[in-house]
């Protein structure tokens, strides 16, 4: 069973770098595509998670996405 | 070495030619299978060296083996039933075997599609119009400009199909071609081909005729390399009249329910598969080798009126001397059936003679002077259809016909239109009603009925239907009670 | 309206300009080439007796009533079948034709039971009223002879009836079914006098049949031969409402047929643009739960979902609801409540449900069932295009020549539009099916699928890129297209990505198990056969790689140059019928009406300006979120109307955790769903027969739904949404669903030309419908795409994580057929259980042997998320390794079975994909016993006697 785990916010945000990998600028496109579709409390709880366990694009995104995030 | 030519036509084996043809070889003589003559009161018949024997029995053989029958006929070909006909179609009858190539050949064979070859589809198109050649089958519809028709016609695919669903009582001339001389049925639908561009043909052929089928089948695959690229294939019906009906015959072929469609759209604008398709009879493709080897003119030249060339004829039923009779239109019935055909087999007075099979109309001795003709016909109330003449002497009820006519039409009917469908039933019960209580009421109904029939039905067999009802009413009244029988 | 036939002008419509002019009983008419006699003579205003033609069918030439005279022809032509031609001079009405209309109809009278008083179509027979125009006065025949009188009616139909002794053999029956449904499920048997119709082979009766029972031959028929049980219960319909049907997204718009207060009959509208007359078993019989008992009627509220319910005013309920929404706010600040607006509602109650999201609770947090299953098209043809929609109109694919099916199943899902479909393949147009399954377009009478690529689930991103890369590398690319209508840059980089050696057919062969000779021949048939087309369905877009294949479908398309005019195009074949208008307006938490994201402030002001309230800028919730957030403690509150998500939505035992953690669910809905299980509140809902508003459907079509009946409810579920706004505190007065059009059409450019009133005046509107399409749009991206350049977009293939393996070695993949619709709240309420009682597992014949299963064994079908029991139909339409069901019935709970993978840009859920074992089973698993437990203890309802 799943809930918004940290774990669940990682591997959307894993998802989207994987689908978005082939694009000119991945990292900035996962971040356009987070910042498009994702209520800012989803982003803010998978930020204060940190970086664990995150594809570079997606980690890059998350770190344009909320600066302060560990 | 005698060698002894016996036709291997259906009608002669049924007569039993295999037999005598086997005696023949059991007394050491060669034989050949040929086609027939046509002579069919004469089958199985003999040709010794161009003397005729017949009809024989295998125990004759002796006897004409050592001169000593007395059934020869003289020659053959000097027959005077022979000697008056004008063969074009049937140059070849009695004289090749069927699926000989070399006999075809040495015969004038594959002259016609050489010919056609040598010609764009405009100008073999040109030919066949100029030939005057009209559709066997029985409307008379012009070839060269249906053909035209087809050539116009947009299509991704065009095809011939040839109509060989003889269902027609007295008919036997498809049959005679297709068994007798199936190479000519194929140059036939071969320079169809080239004239209205087709890449394939289908012969639709009645299931009743084995033989022809396996000849047809067997000519085709000898001769494929000769039409090729052009494909014909041969397909078989199921048993229902109405299939000889153009559209009800392309149904079928596309394996769908024999059913009439209506027209407009014609099958040469949207006929087989929804291609513009050339459905031609025969006896017509059959004609088409001879008018391109010989020539227009030379088929042209014979004939009567707008009925140009030679026809056919088919003497059947009651009749002494039956067979197939081709020569020129414009005979009259009354030479047909009296003088060629010599009476009746009975011996008994003519009463009646049907024309142009089921549907076609009871023409009594007063009609002898009209000339086969298509016109000519039509004017008399009847029609020549595929040429088929049913001979019937004095004893004949008349009055039974025409209710056969309405049970055979009930029987055959594809059921689509109305007037056929359910009027033939009716009409067999309202002959019936008539005859048990003649009323002035009943046969007034009779004749709104064939009214209604022959206006509002959809094909020819609910519209042709009131051809023999109708001409057995107007001509023999007494048979349905109506006026006192009188005795001659 | 009054109880008028349809106009029925005998034989269909020519195509083209009016040129031919001729004299019909001396009036001049001017019709196009083609026309009948018929046709013209109907449209001169007169009228030629006929009883086998009708407009609906070719014409046949069968009944010979219609005969006229024409100069200079020979004979009586059928005027039927007989076409117009210039100058031609035509006579309907002579004493020869009177005669032999009389001879004809007198043939007819004599073979039909002589019972028209009692006669159920008495007065709405085309027999009897022939029979009274051709003057018939005296059958002279008698009633003596052979007739078809007194054989057996065949009742087998749940909906309708077939008396043969009735039958005029005309044949509409068997040329309805053949021409405009293409079963050719029914032919006439026997030939003569014997002809009669048949239902297939000789024994089969018409429940025993091929027959899909869409009713075509019960509208055909002119007699009582073929008619709905209905009718002959109720009797003959008195008045008529045309309305619009709220199944699929083909939006069929019928007739409802009213006797007083009681539907009668639904009969298809000619002049329905999205049906033209047609329709399936659903939307033409299977209204019947509209008055079903298990309707609730009553609001009913309780504190907790263990107690049972208690029914209570409107007032009650609405003032309940809005007090607990308010303490809810308070207590959980605004993010803890969210809404879910219905694609079976109307647009105008879709748009109220956000609006009151947006302005009533302050947030974004509002969603739709698009979400599960057309949410990646919205994203994929908005990327690629610019527009959320598809491309064309349905009859754009009477011009397709090649015709690609991809994840639809249109002869189940979408039957109205698969008739049309099959019709233009029946013409010659080629199909391309990819699909696991060898659905019913692959192989079916008079169709057959060029080629078939019966790939391996999940994998259609893959087929995809390598039929791109046959286009790409073999040269078939449309450049011409591609340099005036693309950006350059994008194409290059797409067609180096699919031009890589890892995309060809051969390479991927063993990931798709599709015959690369194969892929590689319907490649180069999409690409060079003409016009090609590409239909969809759910089967493209409920993978993890959803929004990828939709947009790979999209740069096959345009790499092809088949975009921009009729004939081609990219169409998503829409679930339900109004998901296209519940995405239109505004059911997404980043969007508003039009697809206007959230963070635009000149958009927030447009509304905040109508609206009086602030927006919030940022995208609220999904409904996987919003469970997720409600496990987590976070999300209190949610309205929910007109949808199932415990029943539809994937991986049911988490959608049950999330709906039992919330302090007040609120389900809107007809009947007391496997949702409500969970609810708090109950409002009744309405059906589509009792309200007026409007639908859109696949084809950006917006069509009115008209109220053909008052509201057992008592209210339409717009006016309730706007109740329990006023209870909120909203200052909401709408008098009208047309006063909700008028402010969507102010907030929406893509609907500023749309209202009620232009509605009804010209039947239907294709959106955009502005100033610069002032009659909306049947075909999109005509002289460029709505985004400027078409985008192409690289579309790696990653595949799920959904993974085969020891434990779990079948994929599971999920569809629905013809009879039943969704999860089945409507048509498990109808007769329609007749053809499909349960769902059943599909699987190959080689997999059922290994695992000792038969036809009709129960097994237990298991994945990581959860089990459920089923039984089982052995049957190779399933490849091996693969097994199918359908989800129609609660009992299955297959969506125990479906895992939550999504798809990566969207989050529509994967129900296609899912690893499962299949073993045989004695019994129901324990959640199915449970759940049935819970069913039957959370919908207890008591009846308190009013204070």
């Amino acid at each position: 069973m799943s809930s918004h785990t940290p774990e669940k916010l990682a591997y959307m945000a894993n998802q989207i770098a994987r689908n978005l990998a082939e694009q000119a600028d991945p990292a900035a496109a996962v971040a356009s595509h987070i910042r498009t579709f994702w209520n800012p409390a989803m982003i803010a709880a998978l930020a204060r998670a940190g970086a664990t366990g995150l594809e570079p694009a997606a980690e890059q995104a998350l770190r344009s996405l909320a600066p302060d995030a560990g | 070495m005698i060698t002894v030519r016996i036709s291997d036509d259906s009608l002669a084996i049924a007569c039993g030619a295999d037999e005598v043809a086997a005696a023949f070889e059991a007394a050491g003589c060669t034989v050949e299978r040929v086609s027939s003559w046509g002579m069919h009161w004469l089958e199985p018949l003999a040709d010794i060296a161009g003397q005729g024997f017949g009809p024989l029995a295998p125990e004759d053989v002796p006897a004409v083996l050592a001169g000593t029958s007395d059934k020869g006929i003289g020659c053959i070909e000097d027959h005077p039933f022979l000697a008056r006909q004008q063969r074009f179609t049937f140059a070849r009858a009695g004289k090749t075997r069927p699926l000989d190539m070399g006999d075809y050949i040495a015969a004038g064979g594959w002259a016609g599609l050489r010919a056609a070859e040598r010609l764009s589809p405009a100008e073999i198109i040109a030919r066949v119009t100029a030939s005057g050649l009209r559709g066997r089958g029985g409307a008379g519809f012009p070839t060269g400009i249906k053909w035209q028709t087809v050539a116009n016609a947009f299509g991704n695919r065009k095809y011939v199909v040839c109509n060989a669903d003889e269902g027609d009582s007295g008919t036997f001339a498809d049959r005679m071609v297709m068994e007798g001389d199936p190479f000519m049925l194929v140059e036939g639908l071969a320079i169809a081909g080239l004239a209205i561009g087709a890449q394939k043909a289908f012969v639709y052929i009645r299931s009743e005729y084995p033989h022809a089928i396996a000849k047809m089948h067997a000519a085709i695959a000898a001769s494929a390399d000769l039409v090729a690229p052009f494909e014909i294939e041969v397909r078989v019906g199921a048993g229902a009249y109405v299939c000889g009906e153009e559209t009800a015959l392309l149904n079928s072929i596309e394996g769908k329910r024999g059913e009439v469609r209506a027209k407009p759209p014609l099958p040469a604008i949207e006929g087989l598969f929804g291609q513009p398709t050339a459905v031609n009879n025969v006896l017509t493709l059959a004609a088409v080798p001879f008018i391109l080897a010989q020539g227009a003119e030379a088929y042209a030249a014979v004939g009567f009126g707008r009925s140009r060339g030679t026809m056919p004829i088919q003497l059947a039923g009651n009749v002494r001397h039956g067979g197939l009779f081709e020569a020129g239109f414009g005979l009259t019935l009354g030479e047909l059936v009296e003088a060629i055909g010599g009476g009746t087999a009975s011996g008994r007075p003519i009463r009646a003679v049907q024309v142009g099979g089921p549907l076609g109309a009871y023409h009594p001795p007063s009609d002898f002077h009209v000339p086969i003709d298509y016109e000519s016909f039509a004017a008399a109330d009847g029609l020549i259809g595929h040429a088929g003449l049913t001979v019937f002497d004095d004893s004949v009820d008349m009055g039974d016909m025409a209710r056969f006519a309405m049970a055979f039409c009930a029987a055959e009917s594809c059921g689509k239109c109305t007037p056929c469908r359910i009027g033939s039933t009716r009409g067999v019960e309202l002959i019936d009603r008539l005859r048990a209580a003649p009323t002035a009421g009943d046969a007034a109904l009779l004749e709104d009925l064939c009214e209604t029939m022959r206006f509002g039905s959809l094909c020819a067999l609910g519209g042709f239907t009131p051809y023999p009802v109708l001409s057995a009413l107007k001509h023999w009244p007494q048979h349905f009670g109506l006026i006192p029988e009188t005795t001659p | 309206m009054g109880y008028e036939p349809q106009a029925d002008l005998g034989t269909p419509a020519a195509i083209g300009a009016a040129t031919v002019t001729l004299a019909i009983d001396g009036r001049s008419i001017t019709v196009p080439p083609g026309t009948s006699v018929m046709r013209a003579a109907a449209l001169a205003g007169g009228s030629i007796p006929r009883l086998c033609a009708t407009d609906s069918l070719e014409a046949f030439g069968s009944c010979r009533l219609c005969l006229v005279e024409i100069d200079g022809m020979r004979g009586t032509p059928a005027s039927c079948t007989t076409p117009v031609a210039e100058g031609m001079a035509v006579h309907t009405q002579t004493p020869r034709l009177q005669t032999l209309r009389r001879g004809v109809m007198e043939l007819y009278i004599s073979d039909h039971p002589l019972d028209c008083l009692t006669c159920s179509a008495n007065g709405d027979c085309e027999l009897q009223e022939q029979a009274a125009a051709v003057g018939l006065r005296d059958v002279r025949y008698g009633f003596d002879g052979a007739s078809h009188l007194g054989q057996p009616v065949d009742g087998s139909n749940p909906y309708f009836d077939f008396d043969p002794s009735k039958c005029i053999a005309c044949s509409r029956c068997v040329r309805a079914c053949d021409e405009v449904q293409g079963t050719l499920a029914l032919t006439i048997q026997g030939r003569g006098f014997a002809s009669k119709v048949s239902a297939g082979l000789a024994s089969d009766d018409f429940l025993g049949s091929e027959c899909v029972s869409c009713g075509a031959c019960v509208q055909a028929c002119p007699t009582a031969t073929l008619q709905e049980k209905s009718v002959k219960e109720i009797g003959k319909p008195e008045r008529s409402v045309v309305t619009t049907c709220a199944y699929c997204g083909v939006g069929c718009t019928f007739r409802a047929e009213m006797r007083g207060e009681q539907l009668v009959r639904m009969v298809p509208w000619k002049d329905g643009k999205a049906n033209h007359g047609h329709s399936c078993v659903k939307g033409r019989f299977a209204w019947g739960y509209a008055q079903h008992q298990d309707r609730v009627l009553s609001p009913m509220i309780r504190e907790s979902i263990d107690q049972p319910w208690r029914e209570v005013s409107w007032e009650e309920a609405l003032a309940h609801t809005a007090a607990e929404l308010k303490r809810i706010a308070a207590r959980y600040g605004r993010m803890a409540l969210g809404g879910i607006t219905s694609s079976r509602c109307t647009n105008e109650e879709t748009f109220l449900v956000q609006k009151l999201v947006r302005a009533g609770f302050h947030n974004n947090n509002v969603d739709t069932c698009a979400r599960v299953c057309h949410s990646p098209t919205g994203y994929g043809l908005k990327t690629t295009f610019g527009t959320s929609a598809g491309t064309q109109d349905f009859d754009s694919v009477e011009q397709a020549d090649v015709i690609l099916v991809i994840g639809a199943n249109p002869t189940d899902g979408h039957p109205v539009f698969a008739s049309r479909m099959k019709r233009r393949l029946r013409q010659g147009a080629k199909l391309i099916v990819i699909d696991p399954r060898r659905i019913d377009l692959v192989r079916s009478p008079h169709n057959a699928a060029t080629h078939h690529l019966p790939l391996r689930p999940g994998t259609n991103v893959a087929v995809l890129t390598a039929m791109a890369h046959v286009i790409v590398t073999e040269g078939l690319a449309d450049q011409a297209f591609i340099r005036e209508r693309c950006d350059a840059d994008e194409y290059a980089h797409w067609a180096d990505f699919v031009s890589e050696t890892r995309h060809s057919p051969e390479f991927l062969a063993p990931v798709t198990g599709v015959d690369p000779a194969e892929l590689r021949a319907a490649a180069r048939l999409y690409a060079t056969g003409g016009n090609g087309a590409i239909y969809y369905g759910l089967g493209v877009t409920e993978h993890s790689q959803g929004s990828s294949t939709v947009m790979a479908i999209a740069n096959l398309a345009m790499a092809t140059g088949n975009i921009g005019r009729p004939g081609v195009g990219v169409n998503p074949l829409r679930g339900q019928n109004n998901v296209q208008g519940a995405c239109d307006m505004g059911s997404f938490p980043h969007e508003l009406s039009g697809y206007r994201h959230v963070s635009d402030a000149g958009v927030r002001a447009l509304f905040e300006g109508e609206w009086g309230v602030a927006i919030d800028p940022e995208p609220g919730l999904r409904i996987p979120n919003m469970l997720d957030a409600a496990t987590d403690g976070t999300f209190k509150a949610i309205y929910i109307q007109g949808e199932d998500i415990l029943q539809s939505d994937p991986d049911t035992r988490h959608v049950a955790a999330g709906l039992a953690a919330m302090e007040c669910v609120i389900v809107h809905d007809l009947f007391l769903n496997e949702t409500a299980n969970y609810a708090h509140v109950f409002l009744p809902g309405s059906t589509f027969l009792e309200k007026n508003g409007t639908f859109t459907n696949a084809e950006r079509r917006i069509q009115l739904v008209r109220k053909v009946m008052e509201p057992l409810n008592g209210y339409e579920d717009w006016q309730v949404t706007q109740e329990l706004a006023r209870a909120m505190g909203l200052d909401w007065n709408y008098a009208h669903p047309r006063e909700i059009m008028d402010e969507i059409a102010r907030l929406t450019p893509t609907f500023a030309g749309v209202s009620h009133a232009r509605l009804e005046a010209e039947g239907s509107l294709q959106w955009p419908v502005n100033d610069a399409a002032p009659h909306g749009t049947p075909v999109m991206h005509i002289d460029g795409f709505v985004r400027g350049k078409g985008k192409f977009v690289v579309t790696e293939y990653v595949p799920t994580d959904e993974r085969t393996g020891p434990r779990f070695p079948l994929l599971l993949t999920t569809g629905r057929i013809l009879s039943q619709y969704n999860v089945g709240a409507q048509t498990r309420r109808t007769a329609n259980v007749v053809w499909h009682e349960e769902d059943r597992l599909e699987i190959h014949p080689a997999d059922a042997e290994n695992r000792g299963i038969s036809s009709g064994d129960w097994v237990k079908l298991a994945s990581r998320s959860g089990e459920t029991t089923l039984r089982a139909l052995v049957t190779d339409r399933v490849a091996p390794g693969v097994v199918y069901t359908t989800f129609h019935h609660p009992e299955t709970q297959a969506n125990v079975v479906t895992t939550d993978y999504s798809d990566w840009a969207t989050n529509c859920p994967e129900y296609k994909v899912t690893a499962v074992q299949v073993a045989p089973s004695n019994g129901p698993s324990a959640w199915q016993q449970d759940y049935d437990a819970l069913s039957h203890r959370a919908r207890r309802i008591t009846r308190e006697p009013a204070e």
